[in-house]
C-alpha cells in the first residue's frame, strides 16, 4: 500500500531520507530531549494534582474573566480557562510546563543549526540541553512564573524569525510570548528588535528602520491584550520594589557572578538546592564563559549568522537592565517614580533571557569544536554538562516542586460564588497575597482565590520581601481598592466593616483561619454562608 | 590522545561534585514553613 502523500513529501517514509536513524534524531532529537529534560526536572510536578507554588496558580475550572488592575496574568489566565473548558485545567498545567522544555530546547537546536550548518548533530543537542536546564529557568520555575517561561521557550523561534524578516513567521513564532503576556512580551521585544535592526541585508537605513517598525507592530499588535488594559489601569508603582526585586548573588561570586552564569534571582526561595555549592558554582560559571567564548567567536566568523549582532546586542542590554537594579539602583527607581510604566524594570533579572540564548549558541560552538577534536562519544558527553552543573533542578528540584489537590470546600465555595448571578466583588482574606498551606506541603504560594471566580477579586497585592534580620522591605499595593479597603481593615476593630465594604461594592468575604465569632462581630448583618475547616464564606 | 583523557578527567570530576550536591540535597532537610501567612520571598 502507497504511503499518504504528505508523508511521502515530508520524507516520512520508512527508507526515506527522513526517516532514517541519523535524520530522525536530527529532527526529533532536540525535541525528544527537551521533553526528557522536562520530565526529569518536574518529576513530582507531573503527578495527579495541581504544581503549586509563588506565582504558579492553576485552579479547577477557571472562569474566563479579565481581571482588574494591572493584568499582570493576560492573556494567559484567560487562554488557560478556555482550555481548561476542554481538559482538565491539570492537564493543561502540566502540558504547558512540558511545553516549555520542548519548544526551547528545539528552538536552541534550530538556532545552533543556522550558527553551524553541516556541524552535525551534537552542537545542536549541547545547545538544546544547556537552554532547557540553566539557572535562568529553574529559577523562574521555582517562583512560578510559567507565563514568562513561555516567552523564554519561544525566544529562539522569535530570533530565527526576526532575522529572517518575515512578519508572519515572527507573528506565528511569538505566539507563546503573547499567551505569557506583559513579562513573556517585553522579554521577546527587547530581543526581537535589536535582531530586527542588525539582521543587515543591505538597504542601508531605510530597509533597517522598515524592518524594526514590522517587528515593532507585530511585538505591538501581539501585546494588545495586555496593553491596553495596562494603559487604562490605574495601577500604580512602587519604586521601593526596585530594591526587593534586585538581583542578589546566589553563590560565591557575588550579583555580577550569578547573572554571568544565568542565576541571580530576588528570592532566596527560588534558587535551586545545593545551587550556591562553590564546586557547582564554579563549574556553572566556567561552563558560562566557555559559552560566551564560543558566542564571540561565532560573531568573528565571516558567515555569521544573520541574528548574530542584534542577538549580541540584546544579551548586553539585557544584562545591563539586569546590573541596573542590583548596582545603579537609583536609575530603574527614579523611572519607576516618573512613570509607572517603568514598573517591569523592578525585577531586571527576568532580562537575561537573551543572554541564556546567547550562551546556548556558544555552546553549540564549544560543542562543534570538541566534536571535531574527539570521537564521537566524548564530545557527545558534553551534552550532558548543563545536567552535571546543576543536578539538583531534577525530580521538582528535589521537592521544591509538586503537586496537590485543592481541599473539597475550595469547590464547594467556588460553586457557591460562581453560582450567584448577583453582581458584587469577593473579597479575599487574610490580607495577605501569599500562603503556606498544609495541604501544599507548606510550599508558598498565591491565594488562589484571586484566580477561582468569576467575578472580581479583591486582594491585598502588596508584597512583603523579607531582608534577613527580621527586616522587610513592603512594596504597596498597585491596586486604589486594595489599598482603600486595606485601610478600611487596618482600622480600628471595634468599627463595624459591612456598609464600608458594600459601598466599595463587595458581595461576598472569603476568609481562612480567622476566629468565626470575632470577624462576624466586624461584619454585623452579614450572613456565612459556608463554614469549613479552613474557609469560611460570608455574603454581606 | 591528551585531549580526550582531559575530557574524562573534566567529566568525571564535574560528575563526582554532581553526586555530592544531590547527596546533600537528598538528606532529610528542615520541615518546609508551615504557616497561613507569608512573605513573598525573602532576598
Amino acid at each position: 500500500m502507497r504511503p499518504p502523500f504528505r508523508f511521502v513529501r515530508l520524507g516520512l517514509v520508512w527508507g526515506g531520507p527522513a526517516l532514517r536513524p541519523r535524520a530522525v534524531l536530527a529532527r526529533f532529537g532536540p525535541a525528544v530531549l527537551g521533553l526528557a529534560c522536562g520530565v526529569l526536572a518536574l518529576g513530582p510536578a507531573l503527578g495527579p494534582g495541581f504544581a503549586l507554588r509563588y506565582d504558579m496558580v492553576f485552579v479547577p475550572d477557571p472562569p474566563v474573566r479579565l481581571p482588574g488592575g494591572f493584568p499582570r496574568a493576560v492573556p494567559s489566565d484567560q487562554v488557560v480557562a478556555l482550555l481548561s473548558a476542554v481538559v482538565p485545567a491539570e492537564i493543561v498545567q502540566k502540558a504547558i510546563l512540558l511545553g516549555l522544555f520542548t519548544l526551547a530546547a528545539s528552538g536552541a537546536a534550530a538556532l545552533a543549526r543556522d550558527a553551524l550548518p553541516g556541524g552535525g548533530i551534537v552542537p545542536r543537542l549541547a545547545a538544546a540541553a544547556f537552554y532547557a536546564w540553566n539557572a535562568y529557568l529553574a529559577q523562574r520555575l521555582l517562583i512560578g512564573q510559567w507565563a514568562l517561561l513561555l516567552g523564554y521557550a519561544g525566544l529562539p523561534w522569535a530570533v530565527r524569525a526576526a532575522a529572517g524578516g518575515r512578519a508572519g513567521r515572527l507573528t506565528v513564532a511569538l505566539l507563546p510570548a503573547a499567551v505569557g503576556g506583559f513579562q513573556a512580551m517585553l522579554v521577546s521585544a527587547l530581543t526581537v528588535l535589536p535582531v530586527a535592526a542588525l539582521r543587515g541585508g543591505g538597504g542601508g537605513a531605510r530597509a533597517v528602520l522598515s524592518s524594526v517598525l514590522r517587528g515593532g507592530a507585530v511585538v505591538g499588535v501581539l501585546s494588545l491584550p495586555w496593553l491596553v488594559p495596562a494603559l487604562g489601569s490605574d495601577a500604580a508603582a512602587d519604586p521601593a520594589a526596585v530594591a526587593a526585586f534586585a538581583p542578589r548573588a546566589d553563590g560565591p561570586f557575588g550579583t555580577l557572578g550569578s547573572l554571568l552564569a544565568l542565576g541571580g534571582i530576588w528570592n532566596s526561595h527560588a534558587v535551586v538546592p545545593g545551587q550556591e555549592m562553590p564546586a557547582l558554582a564554579t563549574a556553572r560559571l566556567v561552563l558560562a564563559a566557555a559559552a560566551v567564548a564560543g558566542f564571540v567567536r561565532l560573531g568573528v566568523v565571516p558567515a555569521r549568522p544573520a541574528w548574530w549582532p542584534g542577538l549580541a546586542a540584546a544579551a548586553c542590554a539585557g544584562v545591563l537592565v539586569a546590573c541596573a537594579g542590583a548596582f545603579a539602583p537609583g536609575v530603574p527607581r527614579a523611572l519607576i517614580g516618573w512613570w509607572a510604566g517603568f514598573g517591569p524594570l523592578r525585577d531586571g533579572q527576568v532580562y537575561v533571557a537573551p543572554f541564556a540564548l546567547a550562551q546556548a549558541a556558544g555552546v553549540a560552538v564549544v560543542a562543534a569544536a570538541l566534536r571535531r577534536s574527539m570521537p564521537a562519544p566524548v564530545a557527545a558527553a558534553a551534552v550532558a554538562v548543563p545536567m552535571l552543573a546543576l543536578p539538583t533542578f531534577a525530580l521538582g528540584a528535589f521537592g521544591r516542586l509538586g503537586t496537590a489537590e485543592y481541599p473539597e470546600e475550595w469547590r464547594r465555595v467556588q460553586a457557591v460564588v460562581n453560582g450567584d448571578p448577583a453582581p458584587g466583588a469577593l473579597l479575599s482574606l487574610p490580607w495577605s497575597a501569599y500562603r503556606a498551606f498544609p495541604w501544599n506541603g507548606g510550599r508558598v504560594v498565591l491565594d488562589p482565590a484571586t484566580k477561582m471566580f468569576s467575578r472580581p477579586v479583591v486582594w491585598n497585592d502588596a508584597l512583603v520581601v523579607g531582608t534577613g534580620g527580621g527586616r522587610r522591605i513592603r512594596v504597596a499595593a498597585e491596586s486604589p481598592r486594595a489599598r482603600r479597603i486595606g485601610a478600611l481593615l487596618a482600622g480600628p476593630a471595634a468599627v463595624p466593616l459591612t456598609g464600608a465594604l458594600k459601598r466599595e461594592g463587595v458581595r461576598y468575604v472569603l476568609a481562612g483561619g480567622v476566629d468565626e465569632n470575632t470577624f462576624l462581630s466586624r461584619l454585623p448583618g452579614a450572613t456565612p454562608v459556608y463554614r469549613g475547616p479552613e474557609l469560611l464564606l460570608i455574603r454581606l | 590522545m591528551l585531549k580526550v583523557l582531559a575530557a574524562l578527567a573534566v567529566g568525571a570530576v564535574l560528575a563526582g561534585v554532581a553526586s555530592v550536591a544531590v547527596v546533600n540535597v537528598a538528606a532529610p532537610t528542615a520541615e518546609p514553613p508551615n504557616k497561613p501567612l507569608y512573605n513573598y520571598g525573602d532576598r
